[in-house]
């Protein structure tokens, strides 16, 4: 017996996706030349043509449920060769905007860091909680910007170990919860899909082992940003998205470390390590190298944002993600100059803007664009247990069927 | 009839090639004093030469003029010496010269003494031109008094536009409509497709506006609640009977323009889609009509109408009416074609008319059923804000700018189109219908309910159902149907719009093909102008499409007529009528000068002036066959058709085609012209074979004469017995079929056959 749905389209959920980046989706007729061009598509059910006729008639659970708006990685092949302009590649990330604002609660969240008229509350939170402490500390010390033996100390208005670590602990395991919560809607919404009997193709054994898998092959290498094409913007993006990438890895370690011989160092004080640490420090050095690629890699990225306007337009989600790295970067490289140049009255404003830019990128990460990270991540490795692949995925092994 | 023939020789064409002192001795030795000038030119086709000659023709030492050189297609400006000069121009260039190769392949050289071969083909070709100028005499027309009055059948949109053109070009328009108002269908519509730029959104047509124009136009006489009773006698001079609400009305006109429309498809077509069945399925007419109305409520209930499906595509619900169909066509042709083996002798003219019902009327109207899915659907989003459309199609039809049109219809976001199969429609819910789609682009079979499904109609023609036109003509009241275009007004719609088989009778808007408002204005106004062409020709004595301008027309001798009414049947325009005895009675207005009665007649009682069943003959007869077909090679005589193989021939030549030595060609009017005496009179004279080359026939035809080649074709059947008395193989007569664009398959074609002839060895007449 055929599998036969009945089939019941939302309007409003059309005019929804419109908004949020998918306002051409309704000029699609369906040629197939967006599927044809795509580098990463797999052969079966390809993406993103059936993805248009979804959002067209405004069938949500399909398109809510797709594991393809993880694969693909908008190169914007689809959008320039589309013979309409219906822009399927936009269509592509509003729904993954989507899957980012509605995958996990708290609702208001999804909701205010989807338009920009919700940033202020957004920047408010953090900006007050440390103003707090900011004029609690400032009022026992009796300056706003206070010295330690004349030099700049910012553990002095924001002590790491009662304003810092326990704050943006306590943020780290909200978001890890609610990834987890997100990870676990996904699988269920996976696991829900029918799926296709691939011939001639190596599963993983474990889910483990295709996480491994996605994160040696994929993630490290960037290998779909390098199968997505070898235009200068495609350039761009690979340099670009690498280098923050590996600028975040390496400041990731760097608060790793700090946060272990720190924290450990109050049960075996031979970790311990004093601050700030002296610039010749190997980790002081990763942390700057670390901070180097951040700004690189953001102007690669920013840059073709500006110039690229054909082939992938921007969103907010886009922006508010690039102008928060920007800030985090900024902030963080300009609150280490102003120590060591000992000017006060900027330094402290300067950090306090740091600390605000990352409480919002950490605190709020699983709502931005950044959720990627994760997500993307998942959903591949899921992908490579299904075999729903590209043929491209392993050169020796691409004589896959699908049944 | 010419008895002094002038020969221009172009040295351009044969200087190169060919000794022409020698030429024009020949030509001396052969004629005399029947060509008393034979002069060379540098270049025939120049302004000297044409004083040449009219000095020649003034001075009365001619009175008919050969010119050998170049296709008679070619430079015409030089050789029109008024209608009063017969001329008659010898192809050497393209189909002599650039044509021939030696059997071994190769071409003429330049500069060296052609062979033999080359000299008798020249011989040939300037002998039958002097024998056919001998055998004319100049055309002089009949020249008919006219009325200038257009009868426009129809008062709908079509009619409307017509009528009004016809008045613009100062001439009279009598509209008839049947229905007691004008407007037809497009005053009953909510709104149209687009009809202006930027062809967006649907329109109101204003049709009151263009209503209210033609009632204040002196020029035009309108009819309402009145019927064309009959119609009867030629173009130019027809008397229309009509039947108005007064009574009936005897009214003059010229020439008449047919726009009666279509009527919606016998509802019992509509029933796979659940027509009749299911309580909430409406026709596209009957949608129409609510939203005229102003609401769009369901049937079952009254309520409005929210999710409204449109179905396009439903073939596979078709498939047991199609086979059904397919079933009682093929009975009917075997019945037609043992009723005609029985009597094969006796000819009978159909005249009856049979009222034609087919399912396909529906997908004949695709392009207007996908239009109007788009226009409607924007009804039901207009009339409910948060409504939905769909649109099931299988072929989104909208050619040209109503491209513009489906993008703008796409983007409203709730109208949701797929391409799919509809296979089947059923009751759900409070009556509800429930649609399942295969074959879509969803990627999987899908259900949609529905609380209303509009499915579409069926343009059926008005002359698919009755005669419309009502002729007082031998062939019948109607359009003759070609069993090609189920009831659609035959126009062959590719090449020649507007023109039916009914001279002087032309046909515009849906009665000829299903079409647009915006189409059917064109469609008007073609048709208007048309209509006033054919009353201007006909009071010159000229004939209209497709030999406009021709002064000639077949001429009778009753004498020798022995009442066999083959012509009467076989002219495609029913032209000739007859009486009690069957002795037929021709229309000079109604024909078309194709030939085709001559071509028919056994008793070769039919000729034109300038084109004969002696003239041809003697021309055939005139080609010098070799007693030696292994040493000087067989001769075969082809007949080609002037309006397309001929040309092609010479396109063939030009595009550096060559072709065998052998073949002798000569142009006719039609192939439905060639009388089967000609093939005796070559088979006797001993050529070896007789290709015709004439113009595609039955379905997608070509023959300008829309029958004529088709003709020739069932005569060439009947003419194995003929050959059969003669002793001459069956395999000698070919028939091919060319159209204009089929040069490079040409020389391919004459090639094989003289090759068959060669194999076939020698005429057994040869030499007697």
């Amino acid at each position: 017996m055929t599998m036969v749905s009945r089939v019941k389209p939302d309007i409003d959920f059309i005019k929804e996706i419109q908004q949020i980046g998918g306002e051409n989706l309704k000029k699609c007729y369906q040629c197939a030349t967006c599927s044809v061009v795509c580098p990463l598509s797999p052969m079966d059910k390809s993406f993103p043509r059936k993805e248009m006729i979804w959002a067209q008639w405004g069938l949500k659970d399909k398109l809510v449920n797709d594991i393809d708006m993880w694969l693909c990685h908008k190169c914007g092949q689809c959008s320039e060769m589309c013979p309409r302009g219906a822009k399927p590649g936009e269509l592509m990330a509003a729904l993954r905007n989507m899957a980012y604002r509605s995958l996990v609660g708290p609702s208001f969240l999804g909701r205010w860091m989807s338009s920009i008229k919700h940033l202020p509350k957004l920047i408010a939170i953090p900006a007050i909680i440390y103003l707090i402490i900011w004029f609690i500390t400032g009022s026992i010390h009796g300056t706003p910007f206070p010295l330690e033996n004349g030099k700049i100390d910012y553990s002095l208005l924001f002590p790491g170990d009662y304003t810092i670590d326990p704050i943006f602990g306590l943020a780290t395991l909200f978001i890890i919860y609610s990834f987890y919560k997100g990870i676990m809607k996904l699988k269920q919404v996976f696991d829900s899909q029918p799926k296709t009997f691939v011939v001639g193709y190596e599963r993983p054994k474990t889910i483990w082992h295709a996480l491994y898998d996605v994160i040696k092959d994929e993630v490290l290498t960037h290998k779909k940003f390098k199968d997505c094409g070898e235009e200068e913007s495609d350039e761009a993006k690979f340099k670009g998205h690498l280098m923050l990438f590996y600028g975040f890895l390496a400041l990731f370690i760097v608060t790793g470390v700090v946060a272990f011989t720190h924290w450990g160092g109050k049960v075996l004080p031979f970790l311990h390590m004093k601050y700030p640490m002296p610039i010749y420090n190997p980790i002081k050095l990763l942390a700057n190298v670390g901070a180097i690629l951040l700004v690189v890699g953001l102007v690669y990225l920013t840059k073709r944002r500006l110039n690229d306007t054909g082939k992938d337009a921007s969103s907010y989600y886009d922006w508010y993600l690039l102008g928060l790295i920007w800030v985090i970067a900024l902030s963080g490289i300009l609150s280490e100059i102003l120590r060591w140049a000992s000017i006060a009255g900027l330094a402290y404003p300067v950090y306090y803007i740091h600390l605000i830019s990352v409480f919002m990128l950490i605190a709020y990460l699983p709502w931005s664009k950044l959720g990627h990270l994760v997500y993307r991540v998942f959903a591949l490795a899921y992908a490579r247990m299904i075999g729903r692949v590209s043929t491209e995925v392993d050169e020796q092994k691409n004589k896959l069927f699908v049944i | 009839m010419a008895e002094k023939i002038g020969i221009y020789i172009d040295k351009a064409t044969l200087g190169p090639y060919m000794d022409l002192d020698q030429l024009v001795e020949k030509i001396k030795n052969r004629w005399g004093d029947a060509t008393p000038i034979i002069k060379v030119f540098d270049l025939v086709a120049s302004e000297e030469a044409k004083k040449d000659i009219k000095k020649d023709l003034d001075s009365g030492a001619i009175d008919g003029v050969s010119i050998v050189g170049p296709s008679p297609r070619e430079d015409t400006e030089y050789f029109d010496f008024g209608p009063k000069v017969l001329v008659d121009r010898v192809n050497l260039r393209e189909q002599g010269v650039m044509a021939f190769k030696n059997p071994d392949g190769s071409p003429l050289k330049p500069g060296e003494e052609p062979p033999q071969l080359f000299w008798d083909m020249v011989m040939d070709y300037i002998n039958m031109s002097v024998i056919k100028l001998q055998k004319s005499v100049p055309a002089e027309g009949e020249p008919l008094e006219t009325e200038k009055t257009i009868l426009v059948l129809g008062g709908g949109w079509t009619g409307i536009h017509a009528a009004q053109a016809v008045a613009d070009a100062g001439y009279n328009a009598i509209l008839v409509e049947k229905e007691q108002e004008l407007g037809g269908y497009a005053a009953k519509m909510y709104k149209s497709f687009p009809i202006n730029p930027p062809y967006t959104s649907a329109e109101d047509p204003k049709i009151e506006e263009k209503i209210q124009a033609l009632k204040n136009n002196k020029k035009i006489k309108i009819y309402t609640g009145t019927q064309l009773e009959k119609l009867i006698g030629q173009p130019g001079q027809y008397t229309a009977l009509l039947k108005t609400k007064k009574g009936e009305e005897e009214v003059k006109v010229g020439s008449v323009v047919v726009a009666t429309g279509w009527k919606p498809i016998e509802p019992k077509y509509l029933e796979p889609l659940g027509y009749g069945t299911l309580k909430n399925v409406v026709t596209n007419v009957e949608f129409e009509d609510m939203a005229k109305k102003g609401e769009i409520k369901r049937p079952s209930d009254g309520n409005v109408a929210k999710n409204v499906l449109f179905v396009l595509s439903a073939t596979n619900l078709y498939e047991d009416i199609a086979k059904q169909e397919e079933e009682e066509r093929k009975k009917k042709l075997e019945e037609a074609e043992a009723a005609d083996s029985e009597k094969s002798e006796e000819v009978d003219i159909e005249e009856t008319f049979e009222p034609i019902e087919t399912y396909r009327h529906l997908d004949y109207t695709s392009e207007v059923t996908s239009l109007t899915a788009l226009k409607q659907a924007g009804y039901v989003r207009e009339f409910v804000p948060d409504s939905v459309a769909y649109i099931i199609y299988e072929h989104m039809v909208t050619p040209g700018v109503y491209e513009l049109y489906y993008k703008s219809a796409q983007n409203d976001p709730g109208i949701m189109l797929t391409k799919g199969k509809v296979t089947s429609l059923y009751a759900g819910n409070n009556d509800n219908v429930i649609v399942r789609i295969e074959d879509n682009l969803l990627g999987e079979i899908v259900e949609i309910e529905a609380d209303l499904v509009v499915v579409p109609t069926g343009f059926v023609p008005t002359t698919a159902l009755e005669p419309v036109i009502n002729l007082e003509y031998r062939q019948g009241p109607a359009f003759p149907d070609l069993d090609l275009f189920d009831g659609y007004a035959d126009s062959n719609y590719i090449c020649f719009p507007y023109e039916t088989r009914r001279t002087g009778i032309y046909a515009a808007g849906p009665v000829r093909q299903p079409m647009t408002l915006a189409r059917s204005v064109s469609d008007a106004y073609g048709a208007a102008l048309k209509a006033i062409q054919c009353i201007e020709s006909v009071n010159r004595g000229v004939a209209v499409h497709p030999r406009s301008g021709d002064l000639s027309f077949p001429k009778f001798n009753f004498v020798r007529c022995t009442q066999c009414k083959r012509c009467t049947e076989e002219c495609p325009f029913g032209a000739l009528d007859d009486d009690e005895k069957g002795t037929p009675k021709p229309n000079v207005a109604r024909c078309r000068r194709c030939g085709t009665c001559m071509g028919a007649c056994p008793e070769r009682v039919i000729s034109f002036d300038n084109y004969s069943v002696g003239q041809v003959g003697s021309m055939i007869t005139s080609i010098k066959v070799p007693d030696n077909m292994d040493k000087e090679g067989p001769r075969i005589v082809i007949l080609a058709c002037e309006n397309d193989a001929y040309p092609a021939l010479d396109m063939a030549a030009k595009r550096g085609h060559r072709w065998s030595p052998y073949v002798r060609i000569i142009p006719v009017r039609c192939l439905g012209s060639v009388n089967t005496i000609w093939i005796a009179d070559a088979m006797s004279k001993g050529n070896d074979g007789c290709l015709l080359l004439g113009c595609k026939y039955g379905e997608d035809y070509q023959c300008h004469f829309v029958k004529g080649s088709e003709l020739c074709n069932r005569r060439m059947i009947n003419i194995g017995e003929t050959l059969d008395r003669l002793g001459v193989e069956l395999e000698r007569v070919r028939q091919e079929q060319v159209a204009i664009d089929d040069y490079d398959r040409i020389p391919e074609i004459i090639d094989s056959f003289v090759e068959d002839i060669i194999k076939l060895g020698p005429n057994p007449f040869k030499g007697y």
